[in-house]
């Protein structure tokens, strides 16, 4: 081989090429063993939920350092880090932070490097729905790891999937909506309703919740219609809901980034938006829709997400201070914030009664009822049922004016204790929700007519009418 | 196969070829890093099949295919169909024919390989960036049908495949070694079978239309033939790599046959090379080790990209390094290596034809 | 091509006259739609109409830009949806500096001025990257398409990477920054009202009519410019038979660099326009550079009469497919148009690959 400058050369970049591998392979002969409770906190940080990353590790840090001694690196960044997290005498380490972006491949490439190549013990995550789908079948494949659930509002992981290391300490999509149907038929007097839903198993799962809770009171739906998930041109889909003179109300359960577009679609096609006649899911009212949805939708009805902005009690108001004292830059009444917080402190609990085990020691310890901040009825406790799906009340929002100008979602009723089969509506032999899932029936759920008004932050007695 | 006979290059590579090769077969029973063995190997040799069936049709066939990846997850997705059940405790999503994994295989490979057929037939009278954008489009149909289409995936795709593996892998939990060796013994199996097709009569006139296909028509050869098969064949490679993905992700859905998804595989077939076979898996070896390294919240030194979680570092990485590629080794890693031991110098110059010239087949 | 007239005489008929509404029980048939024959329902079919125009124009202003490019250089610019979404977020960032609130505004809190000046901004912006990566990459490996192409991937990836790390800057308190998150522009106030048509009771956004404009006048000055002037004649030329335009003297590279300009800067205008109208947001880039290549497939190559008949194609299938095709059955709302208009792209390609009405050599 001539040893000229060219070869030289191109011998040189393989030089580099070949130590930069020798390096990484080297990490590949490496094993590490410690006694440390290892944990994973699987968010977004990609995509459509890019922001909840900073809110739900600012959660399940709150948690760490309320319940387990943990001292963050940074009050203004809670994905800086935090150290010191300890369970009596176990210590726990974040090994990770995983960042998906909502859909399946990248899911399975961050758990799996959480996971294995990190070695996580447990895993607190992840945000999305579809992603929930995949780590719990990854559970059910893993039975020596531990899954609790973030903040994912797909029906599927604890109805039909369902494996015995995974746990959900907060409602699904469904369970979150419980209430407006009713507080849309009584309040509002709608009888017809149409209903534009994304077409992915989170939007199918929460628009679920408000048919099924609607219907059950003798509303009819009269049009479903499913845009893809991030549309370009939302327009088509606006035409298909009927006109505004044909039905009572419209129900949006558009998210991601498409709900201030299919808002401008519609106010386009039928003009300004009637608060009476649009009711929205919790992408009306949060993830920074507060400030770029609710100006046109305000005094409109939101569906909730398990969590109650505006209530005043001592345990919530306790909750809120620490949690403000923590990280002040982030909104603590936002669920993706307190089901994390939530996910972190049962996982506390948990090692705490299993004396720093893991596996399936951990699953038995893990607590099968938890007091709950937002928690009114059962004495404060949120409940685990038969597989591992909390039962939790909810709170329906409705999108008020501050003093201060700007535009937040306040309680206005309170359901307690929703289940996630909505009294017997859902079961794991029946579809998951989907285009046509779930039926328009008139049932009985097992809050109907019990919905409480909550007004100025309190639960009064009056029953909704 | 006299190793007198071999050239000095030659004799380098197979040495270092037969070394990886020993290395990696006894990987698992080393003990080594099972994330390595059951993520990043695993995965070049997925991955690796499938940049393999893109290299082939631009080495030999002088076509640029970004149609690869939306085959390789329809052979997912069929086998997700044909080979999951539903009912309780079953997989949410598609047709749950509950079909024998084996049998289901045979169907995924097969219904594959047609679709390719189908896909190469109409595909087949166009040539150079015509080609390039039918592919294109070909991704962009599974795209949609793989999202629209409920009955058979819809957005989250189908779940749990993991659990339908065929008795001779069987538990992929319970055995994690096994789907390690099959993904092997696969790889290996759909190398050595690349190489004897380039030398059978059907692949020298296949590079003969890759060359001239003018020439070739006037010789008697059925150009728009010989692209078919071509590209059925590939979708044969790729059908089996997208099956193997659905037993080690064990899901599959949209998300897996993307724009981005489909930019990657092309990604990982430039950085190796798109003249050399072997390219393909040394391309997927390459991303998938910078993958698994430089996440989101690595600040990559000296260079000032990188460093908000959000973006600026893999991404961005890997796009220097493929621009840099096309622009200063069209050939890839692979390229640059036959430039070590090149004796006489390469002519600079534009490309020949769709695809850059290829040294004799060695 | 008898087969194909057939399917498309069907689909008229179908639509002007066989279609009806679910019946009073939500009975549905082969022929149920949401709105029923333009005949029963002329109003929604006008809605309809004008809703495909509007989105047409869109098409039209991104899908020219790429047409001038491949059409003249032959270059496939995959970075094309890069740029789109660069200059939708270069303008919502300066738009956001001129109104000062950071987050999604009213219509009335914009007036025209400040709609303008953030085109103004991000145009030039999308112009000088766009001529820097023209001149660094692809000025020199003229001919080697599939090279440029791949060029253009790269360049795409990076841009797209980079967009997610930096924008957006200007949201509001406790509002996440960077990420690619979706915004959007807002029109100005005076287009926030309704048009009576006179017709069928059918009341329209002169915001769609303002965007229809915008298409229809930058179509008008691109075969101004293409037909009446000598940079245009040359770029025609250079459609027709580059090496000859080169072998007669002319400055062949001067002219790249000026489409190349102008092709951006149409992608520039279109972000700016379709982000007014719906959001912007990371992934946008994906879709609009498959968008742009519809068009530019079906209607042709290189010709600007093509890029607009291919827009008005590709909206009307989006658009009719979603309101007139079948609603029947469980499989009630598979977007069937999306597949329709892909197959329909692969066809062509293959069968026409100049495109319907395409020139060039």
């Amino acid at each position: 081989m001539k040893l000229n400058l060219r070869n030289w050369k191109t011998a040189a970049v393989l030089v580099v090429i070949s130590a930069a591998v020798a390096m990484f392979a080297t990490g590949a002969f490496a094993s590490s063993h410690a006694k440390v409770v290892k944990v994973a906190i699987m968010t977004d940080c990609k995509g459509a939920f890019a922001f909840g990353y900073d809110v739900d590790i600012g959660g399940a840090q709150t948690a760490f350092a309320q319940f387990a001694h943990g001292v963050t690196k940074s009050h203004a960044k809670p994905s800086a880090g935090m150290t010191g997290i300890h369970v009596g005498t176990t210590p726990i380490k974040i090994v990770g932070y995983g960042c998906g972006n909502d859909t399946v491949p990248l899911a399975v490439t961050e758990t799996k490097r959480l996971m294995e190549k990190l070695n996580a013990d447990v895993m607190i995550g992840p945000l999305s729905g579809d992603e929930a789908v995949y780590v719990a079948n990854y559970a059910k494949a893993h039975p020596t790891k531990v899954f609790i659930n973030g903040t994912a509002g797909s029906q599927d992981p604890t109805m039909q999937i369902a494996p015995k290391n995974q746990f959900r300490y907060h409602g699904d999509g469904a369970q979150w909506n419980a209430g407006i149907g009713e507080l849309a038929y009584k309040k509002l007097g709608w009888r017809k309703a149409a209903i534009i839903m994304d077409d992915y198993s989170f939007g199918w799962t929460s628009a679920a919740g408000m048919i099924a809770d609607f219907c059950a009171v003798g509303g009819q739906i009269t049009k479903r219609v499913f845009p893809p998930l991030n549309t370009t041109d939302y327009a088509p889909f606006i035409r298909q809901l009927p006109p505004p003179n044909q039905v009572d109300g419209y129900f949006w359960v558009v998210g991601g980034t498409g709900t201030a577009a299919a808002l401008k679609a519609y106010e386009q096609a039928y003009g300004k938006l009637d608060p009476k006649k649009n009711i929205g899911n919790l992408f009306f009212g949060f993830l920074g829709a507060d400030k770029v949805v609710a100006p046109k939708v305000v005094g409109a009805y939101v569906g909730g997400f398990g969590n109650n902005p505006g209530v005043h009690y001592p345990k919530v108001d306790a909750y809120r201070a620490y949690a403000k004292k923590m990280y002040p830059a982030q909104n603590v009444d936002d669920g993706f914030f307190y089901n994390y917080y939530m996910a972190a402190k049962a996982l506390t609990i948990g090692l705490a009664k299993s004396g720093g085990a893991v596996g399936a020691k951990l699953d038995a310890a893990l607590p099968r009822s938890i007091d709950g901040p937002f928690q009114i009825s059962n004495g404060g406790q949120v409940t685990l049922d038969s597989r591992r799906q909390a039962i939790q009340d909810q709170y329906q929002l409705q999108l008020v004016k501050q003093p201060n100008g700007s535009i937040a979602p306040v309680v206005v009723a309170y359901v307690p204790a929703v289940d996630q089969s909505f009294g017997g509506l859902f079961k794991p032999t029946s579809p998951p929700p989907g285009r046509t899932q779930p039926p328009c029936k008139k049932v009985k759920t097992p809050w109907q007519g019990k919905i409480k008004v909550v007004t100025n932050g309190k639960v009064t007695n009056q029953i909704l009418k | 196969m006299n190793p007198s006979t071999w050239t000095l290059r030659q004799q380098v590579e197979r040495g270092i070829a037969a070394v990886a090769l020993v290395i990696v077969i006894i990987w698992p029973a080393a003990g080594w890093s099972s994330y390595w063995s059951h993520t990043i190997l695993l995965e070049t040799f997925i991955f690796g099949m499938a940049a393999a069936s893109l290299v082939f049709l631009s080495a030999y066939g002088g076509m640029v295919s970004l149609a690869q990846t939306a085959l390789f997850g329809m052979a997912g997705i069929i086998f997700g169909n044909l080979a999951t059940k539903g009912g309780p405790g079953g997989t949410s999503k598609g047709l749950h024919l509950g079909w024998d994994p084996t049998v289901a295989l045979i169907g995924a490979i097969v219904l594959t390989t047609m679709l390719g057929l189908i896909g190469g037939a109409v595909a087949a009278r166009s040539a150079g960036i015509y080609f390039l954008m039918i592919t294109l489009t070909y991704s962009v149909i599974a795209v949609y049908t793989l999202g629209q289409v409920t009955k058979i995936s819809g957005f989250s795709g189908i779940g749990g495949i993991n659990n339908y593996t065929p008795g001779w892998i069987g538990d992929v939990l319970a055995h994690p070694n096994r789907l390690y060796y099959v993904a092997l013994g696969v790889t290996l199996f759909a190398y050595v079978v690349i190489r004897y097709i380039v030398r059978t009569p059907f692949g020298i006139a296949l590079q003969g239309v890759r060359d001239e296909p003018i020439r070739a028509a006037s010789l008697g050869f059925n150009v728009p033939l010989h692209r078919t098969l071509a590209f059925g064949f590939g979708a044969f490679l790729a059908a089996l790599a997208g099956v193997l993905y659905a037993w080690f992700a064990g899901q599959v859905s949209p998300g897996d046959v993307d724009l981005p998804q489909t930019i990657n595989l092309l990604i990982m077939a430039v950085i190796g090379g798109l003249v050399r076979i072997e390219g393909a898996w040394v391309g997927a070896f390459v991303f998938f080790l910078m993958q698994n390294y430089i996440t989101s919240s690595t600040h990559v030194p000296l260079i000032g990209f990188g460093g908000t979680i959000f973006g600026g570092s893999f991404n961005t990485l890997i796009g220097i390094i493929f621009l840099a590629i096309v622009v200063v080794s069209p050939d890839g890693l692979m390229g640059l290596w036959g430039r070590l031991f090149n004796t006489r110098r390469r002519p600079k110059g534009g490309e020949r034809t769709a695809a850059p010239a290829t040294e004799p087949a060695n | 091509m008898w087969v194909a007239l057939g399917c498309i005489v069907f689909a008229f008929v179908f639509v002007l006259f066989v279609a009806t509404i679910p019946g009073a029980e939500g009975q549905t048939s082969w022929r149920t739609t949401t709105f029923g024959s333009a005949v029963h329902d002329p109003s929604s079919f006008l809605k309809i109409v004008l809703d495909s125009l509007s989105f047409a124009a869109a098409l039209f202003i991104v899908a020219s830009g790429f047409a001038l490019i491949f059409g003249l250089m032959r270059v496939v610019n995959m970075a094309h949806g890069a740029f789109y979404l660069l200059a939708g977020y270069i303008a919502y960032e300066v738009q956001q500096g001129m109104t000062g609130q950071g987050f999604s505004l009213q219509s009335s809190e914009v007036n025209t001025w400040e709609w303008l000046v953030p085109l103004l901004v991000a145009a030039p912006c999308i112009a000088v990257v766009g001529y820097v990566m023209q001149q660094a990459f692809l000025r020199w490996n003229q001919g080697q398409e599939l090279r440029q192409a791949l060029i253009t991937i790269a360049v795409s990836v990076i841009v797209a990477d980079q967009i997610i790390a930096h924008f957006p800057r200007n949201v509001g308190a406790g509002t996440q920054k960077f990420g690619g998150n979706a915004v959007d522009l807002t029109w100005p106030g005076w287009t926030d009202r309704f048009v009576d048509l006179h017709v069928g009771g059918v009341q329209y956004s002169l915001a769609k009519f303002v965007m229809i404009g915008i298409g229809i006048a930058v179509g008008v000055g691109l075969w101004l410019w293409l037909y009446k002037t000598k940079t245009g004649m040359v770029i025609r030329a250079g459609v027709d038979d580059e090496q000859m335009t080169s072998a007669l003297g002319i400055n062949i590279q001067k002219t790249f660099a000026i489409a190349f300009v102008v092709g951006c800067m149409l992608a520039a205008l279109g972000a700016v326009v379709w982000a007014s109208q719906s959001n912007i947001s990371s992934g946008q880039d994906g879709q609009w550079l498959l968008n742009s290549l519809v068009v530019v497939i079906v209607g042709g190559m290189g010709s600007i009469f093509g890029a607009a008949a291919g827009a008005i194609l590709f909206a009307f299938v989006a658009n009719f497919g979603a309101s007139y095709l079948p609603t029947t059955g469980s499989d009630c709302c598979t977007q069937y148009s999306s597949i329709l208009t892909f197959v329909l792209i692969a066809l062509v390609l293959a069968f026409r690959p100049r495109g319907l009405f395409g020139r060039g050599g």
